[in-house]
């Protein structure tokens, strides 16, 4: 989970996520602070119990979400423990708790990744996102091959094996299509769970913006011209 | 010469005069790299005929463009490479920051463990 000033919005997700770890099995939330301004403290977060933990790291700058992500997915791979499934999922207070069990239940049933689809759920997404993320699912079916009905959701799912094909490289935005790309590129089996995808004035003022779409493209070429061919 | 030809040796001499004032202390080298570049500029700035001659020798019809083609050329390459090197700083850039976040990670005290469905998010 990547945080950036997540400040009461973080503390209502987690604590979320705490009060429903025991439907979970056991649950660790690997926290990676993006570079806030008000770093966030492992003490003002909400208390381990036996059900839920809490890794935290901090980027010392701010990096991107992308970058944030692939430290949560490093910090889990090295894990001594091995997990049934791993999630990804937004501090902002946009995504679901209850969703997040959705889609690790579809990796326990066989699934190697499982991404969410706000338009299967009951989403309010607005209309002017709507249409740019019609846009991104149209451009990522081109770009990957994969045929799904959701763009540039951060609620997703991997199995073990599945999350060891996803380093991510993208530091900032285009890790969403950075992801189905390498998802494409592997064996792997693919669901899509609906998921409610809850938009307020808040999370869309902080959150991505579709004017942002410019910038994932600008990045998407400038790593396929100038990055590492690996 | 004529009135361009000043305003552009005035432009080389300017630019040189005002490096030397900032820089001389701190890159000394490339700073007389500059001087050497420009001062070749200015000489054909000068004596534009010996350019043509020189574009001439080599089969191009003009001296500008004896001098654009190659600087072009130049500046293009330098542009992506200097590209390259932004995006390989910013990877390294990227690998010490999540080292550091990483080595310094922390985790609450653990209770007792839980069951067998886990999840990180």
């Amino acid at each position: 989970m990547p945080v950036k000033d997540g400040g009461a919005a973080l503390l209502a997700t987690l604590a979320a996520l705490r009060a429903s770890s025991s439907d979970f099995g056991a649950l660790t939330v690997f926290l990676v602070d993006d570079g806030s301004e008000a770093p966030v403290r492992l003490a003002e977060l909400p208390a381990p119990t036996a059900s839920f933990s809490i890794v935290l790291a901090r980027h010392v700058v701010n990096l991107g979400q992308g970058a944030a992500l692939e430290t949560a997915r490093q910090l889990a791979l090295a894990e001594p423990e091995t997990f049934a499934a791993y999630v990804t999922m937004d501090a902002d207070g946009q995504h679901l708790g209850s969703d997040a069990l959705a889609l690790a239940l579809a990796i326990e049933d066989g699934a190697d990744v499982a991404f969410g689809d706000r338009f299967a759920g009951d989403s309010n997404v607005p209309r002017g996102r709507r249409a740019v993320l019609v846009a991104a699912r149209w451009f990522e079916r081109a770009l990957t091959g994969l045929r799904l009905a959701d763009a540039h959701n951060g609620l997703r799912a991997f199995s073990r094996a599945a999350l060891e094909h996803v380093r991510i490289r993208q530091n900032r935005m285009a890790h969403a299509t950075e992801i189905k790309l390498l998802v494409s590129r592997a064996p792997l089996t693919v669901v899509e769970v609906p998921v409610s995808v809850r938009y307020s004035r808040e999370t869309l003022a902080r959150g991505q913006k579709s004017s942002g779409a410019a910038l994932i493209l600008r990045d998407l070429v400038l790593q396929y011209l100038f990055g590492d061919s690996k | 010469m004529n009135l361009a030809a000043f305003a552009l040796l005035a432009l080389v001499f300017g630019l040189v005069a005002f490096d030397w004032a900032t820089l001389r202390g701190k890159n000394r080298r490339a700073l007389f790299l500059e001087i050497a570049v420009f001062l070749a500029g200015a000489f054909f700035i000068v004596l534009p005929h010996r350019a043509t001659e020189l574009a001439h020798f080599v089969g191009i019809g003009r001296g500008v463009d004896f001098l654009l083609y190659p600087t072009v050329i130049w500046l293009v390459r330098e542009s992506l490479l200097t590209r390259r090197r932004r995006i390989e700083d910013s990877e390294r850039m990227t690998e010490v920051v999540r080292a550091l976040a990483i080595h310094q990670s922390e985790r609450a005290p653990a209770h007792s463990a839980g069951t067998s469905t886990s999840v990180t998010a």
